[in-house]
């Protein structure tokens, strides 16, 4: 099924559909096509069919509908999900309790009618830009099953791509929300830092890390959201802003908006996201370069930031646990352990430097366009690609363009650019709280066919 | 502000052009007595934060304290004022 999730909400509000038929069909095409992608890691079957028939019975009694009724969507597994412990993509974790609690946006999304019909594969401790899983094995692409799905989000990506749900939620902290949005070919929210609760969800970097949703059109991306914004004094990095929201916005067109693209560290030498790139800025006018100062210093300060919070997070685990994480994950980790407190917290001094100097560019611009990754798909396994005319790293470069951004907080939407073979992301950028900027743009960019989340031959 | 540079470049002709520079990776020699201080710094590190590193991982655990180290060497570089206060939670 490839409905969106405004789609299904109108035909459940409307007795086309039932929500209880809805959520059938969605555990049915789970069961169907996951054994390919191995994207989720539960499906909560018996919750989802009485939650859907919950819905039912509301609207059969007359009640009002949230403006997520009947949608199924699902959460990376680093989300506490009643009843489940939380694995975040470990082994570790399995030992957890059960959550007794979902975490704050379950809530809300449910608040808003959808349905939760299970939890998604992710890289291990979210410390991941491939999707490779060493518990749970490697999501694959829905679009070519020999690749990556991207991490570490990578069994929201998978799902959303593949059609098992028409959105999830996934975290970001350096990228991983952009990185299996691009690799996927749909769309990514990662909101400004602090928009959205983290409340309830197993942490990595608490000063990086944020949370948001996959979908595979501009108007679910912007639903999902609406549905949950709002202040949560259960997270400390929640701003506490009134809920802004951004649907009534969305289709307001891209006319008045000055968009310029991204130059220096992020002028791509590569085919893919250099074509991605221009179909965008062709289609925005963005016939405008604007260079993000200290990018490559921002994505080194993120770099270690990440390595020496992650570290600290998982101190005990490492001396305990050692041998239950992933090798990959475990070797970083241990590395970031040792890293000298004076360099982090110089990192974090450059990142207020850096943020204001970032701020200034948005007194010209509305929006800056970037790549999302440097390549489109590599193969599972893959262990370098060609960026440049040189050969270099995968699983520690998917994420350059992502991070710089994300260190800072900005509000981004990952686009999907439909190339062939493979489909490749841009980010559009905008600053601090200005989701609707982004939004706006991706939605006149999809009016205009140039980014589509292109349906894959399952 | 600068006009954005225009280029000629087509997926296709770009890359053609990136197959034939290709250069493989290449792992750096890395000085002897920069390993030897990164071992040092390793051992020391594990005794005092009570972590064990099994000698399979130590390569990789090497690698990534080198790589780490790199990224902080260039955000060490960069000159900041004595007055630069931290961001450690960042409010947009």
């Amino acid at each position: 099924m490839w409905d969106g999730a405004a789609d299904i909400a109108s035909a459940v509000a409307a007795g086309r559909a039932t929500a209880l038929s809805i959520a059938e069909a969605a555990i049915l095409r789970i069961r169907e096509h996951d054994p390919l992608l191995n994207s989720f890691t539960a499906v909560t079957e018996q919750r989802a069919l009485a939650r859907a028939q919950a819905i039912d019975d509301a609207r059969a009694a007359g009640r009002p509908l949230g403006p997520l009724a009947g949608v199924p969507f699902a959460v990376k597994n680093l989300f506490d999900v009643e009843g489940l412990p939380t694995l975040a993509g470990s082994k570790i974790n399995r030992d957890l309790p059960p959550a007794a609690r979902d975490a704050a946006l379950i809530e809300r999304l449910e608040s808003a009618g959808a349905v939760l019909v299970g939890a998604l594969n992710m890289g291990e401790y979210a410390y991941d830009f491939t999707g490779e899983n060493v518990h749970d094995g490697a999501v694959h692409n829905p679009h070519d099953i020999e690749r990556m799905s991207g991490g570490s989000s990578s069994g929201s990506g998978a799902a959303v791509a593949g059609g098992l749900v028409p959105l999830a939620l996934g975290s970001d902290t350096n990228g991983s929300i952009r990185v299996p949005s691009s690799l996927c070919g749909i769309f990514g929210l990662k909101p400004t830092y602090g928009r959205l609760s983290r409340a309830r969800s197993f942490p990595f970097v608490a000063s990086l890390d944020h949370l948001g949703p996959f979908a595979r059109n501009t108007r679910d991306l912007a639903l999902a959201y609406d549905a949950m914004q709002g202040g949560d004094a259960d997270d400390p990095a929640c701003a506490g802003r009134d809920a802004e929201p951004v649907l009534p916005l969305l289709e307001r067109g891209a006319e008045g908006l000055r968009v310029a693209v991204a130059g220096g560290y992020f002028k791509c030498r590569s085919a893919e996201p250099l074509a991605a790139v221009d179909r965008v800025a062709a289609a925005l006018h963005a016939n405008r370069d604007v260079d993000i100062p200290y990018a490559d210093t921002a994505r080194s300060a993120a770099f270690i930031v990440t390595a020496s919070e992650g570290a600290s997070l998982h101190l005990d685990r490492l001396r305990t646990r050692a041998n239950d994480f992933d090798p990959a994950v475990r070797d970083r980790l241990i590395a970031g352990a040792m890293l000298p407190a004076s360099l982090v917290v110089k990192a974090q001094k450059f990142r207020r430097r850096y943020r204001n100097a970032v701020l200034k560019l948005f007194e010209d611009v509305d929006a800056i366009l970037a790549p999302a990754t440097p390549c489109t798909a590599p193969l599972i396994g893959q262990e370098t690609f060609v960026f440049g005319g040189n050969e270099i790293p995968v699983r520690a470069n998917l994420g350059l363009y992502t991070q710089p951004i994300s260190f800072i907080g900005l509000p981004v939407v990952a686009v999907p650019v439909p190339l062939e073979p493979l489909p490749i992301g841009v980010q559009i950028i905008a600053a601090p709280w200005r989701e609707d900027v982004a939004l706006r743009l991706a939605c006149a960019l999809e009016q205009k066919g140039v980014v589509a989340a292109k349906r894959p031959a399952l | 502000m600068k006009p954005r540079a225009k280029h000629k470049a087509t997926p296709k002709r770009t890359a053609a052009r990136v197959k034939r520079r290709v250069r493989p990776a290449v792992k750096r020699p890395v000085a002897r007595h920069v390993e030897d201080a990164i071992d040092a710094l390793m051992t020391a590190s594990a005794r005092a934060l009570g972590l064990t590193i099994a000698p399979l991982w130590h390569k990789s655990v090497r690698f990534n304290l080198q790589l780490v180290l790199h990224h902080a060497a260039r955000v060490e570089a960069f000159s900041l004022h004595d007055d630069a206060e931290p961001a450690p939670v960042f409010h947009a």
